[in-house]
């Protein structure tokens, strides 16, 4: 079953094309990683994908169900009747789309008026309208897989970026989506806390979780992924099995940039 | 008139200037948040129209503005001033002028949530008003209460202002004994009371600011 699909987005940020003619897919259970030099449109596809920007054209599915379709050229999104950027982020339809996905910050954007357990329960309780009860056993199962369980009434500023990191990631799943995205998860980390975090990843992709990670870690792309995305100046350059790619990219522009990681 | 008179006398002052602050704050803090909206609106008349009230109200002196409440019905519109109008007018203009201070402040406050906070919301489910109420207003108040304090400790004696319409506070009271008498000693008094008042205002608001201080 594909659970996200985007056809032939294009974006244009003050008529430079950031994003031209990007398609792919991603069935249950896959983990693929997007890899590209910084400003090669891997985080604006991410926050297309998750709405926090919205495409010129192209379409988009959700569980094989259409959320954007593309007439005369320009994108339509479903319940959308203003072609104003408010109108689209005021947008019901897609609100109920958006429990579809989660979505990883590089920066954790955790809510540090809240306790970690606050943070983790209340979108489900307060967005999803899932049972207090309910929720706040989910809450406990995710933070004690993520080791935080004693942390539970901590705020975030007690707690050092791997483990607010490890908090985004128990409040992404418990929102129970079906796709879950990373954006660059350990960029704001320091090396020992990146390998903590790649570890719970990798557990997560042990469990069979469809996820998208955009990621500047090689090696673990390689090793985690199932498929690797390569993106340079807003195309997607290659695309293929992730150890094959990284290990033995076809394009010269690929191996160009994995050269550096060597 | 002994120092008890006094101090009587100018206490009985200080009902009315308890009445102007308490009245001020009442209506200026929340006004200022539908300011601050209004401010911040998409839409570019009503920023516009605000941003220039705003500038008005800040630009021009308390004490004109409320003369021109005060005696602006009568010379404008030929109403007769009813009796009550002199606090009514004096509420009036402090309220509004303290909004719109309050009303750049929550701005400042409220731009300062870095955006992230919108994202995170946004990519979880949250409408526009629970983002708001739940999430961007908690840490915007924390943010604001150091300048909100200043803007209240300034407020307490500014209410010495409605002297200019003649309402009896503790300040035009403590100068009418003072020249009835000619002595100083009121004008020490009421300065005391000032300074006791907002002794106790930056202990409260102290007090509420480290109640917000278990997260950074």
């Amino acid at each position: 079953m594909s659970i996200f699909e985007i056809k032939n987005c294009k974006k244009k940020f003050h008529n430079v094309n950031v994003l031209d003619d990007i398609s792919f897919k991603v069935d249950e259970g896959e983990v693929i990683a997007i890899i590209g030099s910084s400003g090669s449109g891997k985080t604006t596809l991410l926050r297309i994908c998750t709405f926090l920007d919205f495409m010129d054209d192209g379409t988009m599915s959700y569980i094989d169900k259409n959320v954007v379709t593309s007439v005369n050229g320009h994108a339509k999104y479903i319940g959308q009747n203003s072609l104003s950027l408010d109108a689209l982020k005021k947008n019901k339809s897609l609100t109920a789309v958006k429990s579809n996905f989660g979505l990883v910050f590089q920066n954790f954007n955790l809510f540090p008026h809240w306790t970690v357990l606050k943070n983790v329960m209340d979108a489900p309780i307060s967005v999803q309208k899932r049972s207090e009860e309910e929720v706040k056993e989910k809450a406990m199962k995710y933070l004690d897989k993520m080791g935080l369980s004693s942390k539970a009434n901590n705020y975030p500023c007690q707690l050092s970026g791997g483990q607010q990191q490890r908090v985004a990631i128990a409040r992404a799943l418990c929102m129970e989506p079906k796709i879950i995205y990373f954006d660059e998860p350990t960029s704001a980390l320091d090396p020992e806390l990146t390998q903590e975090i790649l570890k719970v990843i990798k557990e997560l992709a042990n469990e069979k979780r469809t996820m998208v990670i955009v990621t500047h870690e090689m090696n673990f792309a390689k090793n985690v992924a199932d498929r690797v995305i390569f993106m340079d100046n807003g195309v997607i350059v290659e695309e293929g099995n992730a150890y094959e790619l990284i290990s033995n990219p076809k394009m010269e522009r690929t191996k160009r940039f994995l050269q550096k990681y060597e | 008139m002994t120092f008890r008179d006094i101090v009587f006398k100018i206490l009985s002052g200080s009902g009315a200037t308890l009445l102007i602050f308490f009245s001020t704050l009442l209506f200026s803090l929340p006004l200022g948040l539908l300011i601050a909206f209004a401010r911040m609106s998409k839409n570019k008349v009503i920023r516009s129209v605000i941003t220039f009230i705003i500038s008005i109200l800040r630009g021009t002196p308390l004490m004109l503005q409320l003369i021109v409440w005060f005696f602006g019905p009568y010379y404008i519109f030929g109403f007769k001033l009813a009796a009550e109008w002199r606090v009514v007018s004096i509420i009036i203009g402090f309220s509004i002028n303290y909004a719109a201070y309050f009303a750049e402040i929550y701005r400042s406050g409220i731009q300062s949530i870095p955006i992230g906070q919108y994202e995170a919301a946004s990519v979880l489910g949250y409408t526009n008003s629970q983002t708001f109420t739940k999430i961007i207003l908690p840490q915007m108040i924390k943010r604001v209460i150091p300048p909100v304090t200043n803007e209240i400790i300034t407020l307490i004696k500014d209410t010495s202002l409605a002297f200019v319409v003649a309402y009896a506070e503790m300040f035009t009271v403590a100068k009418q004994v003072a020249a009835a008498k000619t002595t100083i000693v009121p004008l020490f008094v009421a300065g005391l009371f000032y300074y006791i008042f907002n002794y106790l205002v930056a202990f409260i608001m102290e007090r509420i600011e480290k109640s917000f201080s278990y997260y950074r």
